[in-house]
């Protein structure tokens, strides 16, 4: 169905970027307002950035944003993996029924599960903090590794393990060697999944946190009851390391491509 | 491999402390009355006919349904237009414009909510509009990417095909197209509708505190007032609705079995 | 018969790439046409143009006298049958048969008896409703082509429509196939690279090539008189060989002459000759045309398969010296070591790695346990000048051997009327590296360094046989002949005598069954 495409349909996804990014680009020019004003621009300065490093409660909720990212990311992928490869080995009534509990935290909405895990937490006398919130991450980023490491596993040639424990690996050299290094992507994507999901959450933070300890998304869900440009800055910089890593992940690849011609081109040169 | 399949015990364990137990303190707490001690446990109905007998709740759950109805029939009639004309633009000019969707949504929800405060103080809105304008643009990117999806694994075969059977534009459109990517319209409708249902800090951020949701009475109901019982009671309405109308979508989709893999 | 489709003159190009080069090919009504070739060679370019997927650059396709080309697909009255059959999987058996009519808002009754009638000519009967997706390769086949056929086209395209379905199921649907045809009285176009296929089906055949076409003709016509090599190759398994029309009716390959009925080429032109496998017969020795041995004996079910040399290839003889074993121990640091002595040309020894010479020396060593050591020592002095030298190998303990390289001149052989040449050296080898080689043949080229070339692009030409009269179970020292050739002139032969491998005989045929064609691009 390709084909060129149409003056009115290109308007109409101009007018949708528009509308994506139009709070994005507000957020970065406000970031640089000299006065407290939402609406008027009045002049450009970076007060706003400075006091956002000064700010000990943004720079501690960043740290736990990203300790917290880091921590489920690590915990979620190595025990998703660990998980998916068993699934696939089990019998189907088992793979469906751990499926079914999995949804749970999937399709239930966010704040289901997180007066969940707070009722749990609370009943059980655990003092709510860092690690309850932790714990929370973890158990819903699992799920979201184990749902894409699985089809890799399912397109794995079913005999892979018994060629490589025939060909004298431990089981758990077959695994590390052999299945592993094939599911690779599949690994990699879930770890993505998970850290985005345990970055970006609010909901369930909010309700396993503990006193003292906010992640970015609470600490902007507290702050905002007052006109606060230094959210503006705090936005804005998140704005700036997320573009970077997406050019990152987006333009290297490019230039290891070009890099990789070129190479190739001087190899034939040298040869010839 | 034998020895393999040992390696889902300790997630079966984590899963039942972590997933179900959790769910099923909600049940719990719904169904009995304030004060409890985790030992003794008092039964009662007492917080479901509360809720309904309330002059206020039952509506603001109506409300909660409407928004998140609307918000969805918008997300549907922008987005699959959108995912439309991605579907048919050059593979590389799609992967680009995929990218553009979803970049904004690796920025902050709550960032980007914050966003639309500032940029709707210029015009004059009612805080319904402002929600709406708040919903449609956290969830529509979840729609064109479901949408697209669909439309991207249509065989072009079957469209030379509906063409070479007499089926001019419009008809290929309407009895191949449309019927081929309804599967992605009901899996983005779920993205959708679900989390508009109990979102909270929209309303919040956008509507000013005039506009209240049933994820706001949910969240009151623990971090204000502390009553766990009957904010759980509200979350286990809210569940069961949610339930009641996947099961509904689910039904509605009549998208072809897929053969079996094993 | 009348034309119902003419093609003229259509050329398509994709991104400046030319696709079709001008193909003019007329169809007639109620004919079963195959356009046969290899991907690549622009039949389903053409198919597509036909149905109206694709517009061509130049030229036109005319329908009842009127030029179709930019019509688009939907008003033609033209339908297809696509490669992956393209059924739509939100749509049942009968949803997806009733589709072209519903799109033609036929009355609903109309639809039904059309649509009913068509499932009992594919034979669906029982499958009205169900999900095709559900449906094996076959039955998919079959809804594809009923959900054609209903529209009641003129024309029927098949896209290359057997090539996903198993050996068995395609022959049965080929003959379904030729059935429906000839039932319903409509033209298929039919697209396809089994040669098979195109002859058991077709009443014309299409062969066509980077996009040209090479001929056109019925079955029989493209079997017995291919015009060119490709053809030739390209239906059906024959001889092909390079030759020379002496004059009318007489042709000459292997520097003998043979009868033909051919006329009508000029004096001592190049040609290519064709002989059909089942046209050759096999008669005693001496009997026949020419003499040869059977090299090969493959039975295929009803007839035998048979390769018979008539001419041998290039070959040039070494000597394989073989010396009992050679290890050296050193019982103080428990290591033992072996190598041997090795021919190599001249031209190789500025390329002399170390690497080479453990490879060509089969230098290794090893301990009482017989745990392999490394070589850390690996000396020698090798000048660009034919000598013998020395070259030691020694291990980090000391052990070492030392062994000597012989650089010698290559000795060509080059054999004019082959135009191949072909070269080998003596080699040097233990009783036991002869006795463990598990691909005696390979290891004798390798160790013999023996290549074959054509003389005249100085490309690659496979040494086809390694002949020697040892039996490596039982070798001993002493000197060996070992002889490498290359194919020269084998005949494939289809016969139903049994026939024991390396029997000499004759090979007869009549002068009728040698099919002299023009050498291509001439």
């Amino acid at each position: 169905m390709e084909h060129k495409t149409k003056v009115h349909e290109r308007i109409y996804v101009a007018l949708m970027m528009l509308f994506f990014y139009l709070p994005i680009l507000y957020v970065v020019l406000f970031s640089f307002n000299a006065s407290r004003s939402l609406s008027k621009f009045t002049g450009f300065s970076i007060e706003w950035y400075e006091k956002m490093f000064a700010d000990r409660m943004i720079m501690s909720a960043i740290g736990y944003t990203v300790l917290c990212a880091v921590l489920a990311t690590i915990i979620s992928t190595i025990v998703g993996t660990i998980t998916a490869i068993g699934l696939s080995k089990n019998r189907r009534i088992i793979r469906e029924s751990i499926n079914q509990v999995n949804n749970l935290p999937m399709l239930n909405p966010d704040i289901v599960t997180a007066i969940g895990f707070m009722l749990f937490f609370t009943s059980l006398r655990i003092q709510t903090g860092f690690f309850t919130m932790l714990l929370a991450h973890i158990a819903f980023c699992i799920p979201y590794v184990i749902l894409s490491v699985m089809p890799k596993i399912r397109s794995l040639d079913p005999n892979i393990a018994e060629a490589a424990l025939d060909l004298g690996c431990t089981p758990l050299q077959a695994l590390w060697k052999v299945i592993i290094p094939q599911i690779k992507e599949g690994i990699i994507s879930g770890a993505l999944v998970a850290f985005t999901m345990s970055f970006d959450d609010f909901v369930i933070s909010l309700f396993t946190t503990g006193p003292g300890v906010s992640n970015i998304s609470i600490y902007v869900y507290g702050a905002i009851k007052r006109v606060n440009p230094t959210i503006n800055a705090l936005s804005a910089l998140i704005v700036y390391v997320i573009t970077i890593v997406l050019i990152v992940i987006n333009v290297v690849p490019m230039i290891k491509e070009r890099r990789r011609e070129k190479n190739e081109q001087n190899f034939e040169k040298s040869i010839s | 491999m034998k020895g393999f399949n040992r390696l889902i015990y300790p997630y079966i364990v984590w899963a039942i402390i972590m997933i179900i137990l959790p769910m099923l303190m909600i049940v719990l707490y719904a169904f009995t009355v304030k004060g409890n001690d985790v030992l003794t446990f008092q039964f009662t109905l007492e917080n479901f006919v509360r809720f309904f007998k309330d002059p206020i709740f039952p509506g603001v759950l109506w409300r909660s349904l409407k928004v998140a109805f609307i918000t969805t029939a918008i997300c549907i009639l922008l987005g699959y237009p959108c995912a439309y004309i991605f579907a048919k633009m050059k593979p590389n000019n799609q992967a680009v414009m995929v990218l553009l969707v979803t970049l904004p949504m690796w920025i902050n929800v709550l960032v980007r909510t914050y966003a639309w405060r500032g940029l709707l103080s210029y015009v004059e809105l009612s805080s319904e509009v402002r929600v709406y304008v708040g919903m449609v643009y956290n969830f529509l990117p979840f729609m064109i990417l479901q949408v697209y999806t669909a439309l991207s694994k249509i065989d072009p075969a079957l469209i030379t095909a509906a063409h070479d059977l007499g089926a001019n534009d419009t008809n290929t459109f309407l009895k191949v197209i449309l019927p081929l990517s309804l599967s992605g319209v009901v899996s983005g409708i779920t993205l959708v509708f679900l989390p508009a249902v109990s979102s909270f800090f929209i309303p919040k951020f956008l509507g000013g505190g005039q506009y209240l949701l049933i994820g706001n009475l949910i969240e009151d109901y623990f971090i204000q007032t502390g009553d766990w019982n009957f904010g759980s009671a509200i979350s286990l309405i809210m569940a069961i609705i949610i339930l009641i109308s996947m099961y509904i979508m689910r039904k509605l989709d009549r998208e072809p079995k897929e053969a079996e893999v094993n | 018969m009348k034309k119902l489709i003419q093609v003229q003159n259509v050329t398509k190009t994709f991104d400046g790439q030319v696709v079709l080069k001008s193909i003019s090919l007329d169809i007639y009504e109620n004919e079963f046409v195959t356009l046969l070739g290899p991907s690549g060679c622009g039949k389903t370019t053409l198919l597509r143009i036909i149905a109206g997927f694709l517009e061509p650059t130049e030229g036109h396709v005319i329908m009842d006298g009127e030029d179709i080309a930019t019509v688009p697909a939907y008003k033609r009255d033209v339908n297809t049958v696509f490669q992956h059959y393209a059924l739509f999987p939100h749509l049942d058996v009968y949803e997806n048969i009733a589709f072209g009519l519903k799109i033609k808002k036929e009355p609903k009754d109309i639809i039904d008896q059309k649509v009913k009638r068509m499932i009992s000519l594919v034979g669906l009967e029982e499958f009205e409703h169900r999900d095709v997706t559900t449906l094996s390769g076959g039955q998919q086949q079959r809804v594809a082509i009923a959900r054609a056929l209903v529209n009641e086209p003129r024309v029927l395209l098949l896209d290359e429509s057997l090539s996903a379905l198993d050996k068995n199921l395609r022959k049965e649907m080929q003959l379904e196939l030729k059935q429906i045809q000839q039932e319903v009285g409509i033209t298929f176009i039919f697209v396809t690279h089994d040669q098979e296929e195109a002859l058991t089906m077709s009443d014309k055949i299409v062969i066509m090539r980077d996009g040209e076409i090479e001929q056109i003709g019925t079955p029989l016509e493209v079997y017995n008189e291919p015009v060119n090599e490709y053809c030739a190759r390209f239906i059906g398994d024959s001889n092909i060989i390079d030759g020379i029309m002496k004059k009318d009716e007489l042709v000459n390959f292997d520097d003998v002459d043979y009868v033909c009925v051919d006329k009508g080429f000029k004096e001592n032109e190049p040609v290519d000759i064709v002989l059909r496998p089942e046209d050759i017969d096999i008669v005693p020795r001496n009997k026949g045309l020419l003499n040869g041995e059977v090299k090969s004996v493959l039975f295929k079910g009803v007839h035998y398969a048979v390769i018979v040399e008539t001419s041998s290839g290039t070959s040039k003889t070494v000597t394989m010296h073989v010396t009992s074993n050679r290890d050296v121990s050193n019982p103080e640091a428990h290591e033992h070591i072996s190598a041997s002595s090795f021919y190599m040309d001249l031209e190789d020894v500025p390329t002399l790695t170390k690497s080479e010479v453990i490879t060509r020396a089969n230098a290794q060593a090893w301990d009482d346990d017989d745990e392999y050591v490394s070589l850390n020592k690996v000396e020698y002095n090798v000048d660009e000048k034919v000598g013998t030298y020395d070259c030691t190998f020694a291990t980090e303990k000391g052990t070492e051997i030392t062994i000597k390289i012989y650089v010698v001149e290559p000795t060509v052989i080059e054999d004019e009327s082959n135009e191949e040449g072909i070269q080998a050296f003596d080699f040097i080898k233990t009783v036991d590296e002869i006795k463990e080689s598990v691909a005696l043949d390979t290891d004798l080229i390798r160790w013999a360094d023996a290549a074959a070339w054509n003389l005249e692009d100085e490309s690659r030409v496979e040494i086809w046989d390694v002949k020697y009269d040892f039996d490596d179970e039982t070798i001993t020292e002493g000197d060996y002949q070992v002889t490498f050739s290359t194919q020269g002139r084998e005949l494939k032969i289809e016969t139903t005598d049994h026939i024991e491998e390396g029997e000499r005989i004759g090979l007869k045929w009549a002068p009728e069954d040698v099919h002299v064609m023009r050498k291509m691009g001439q």
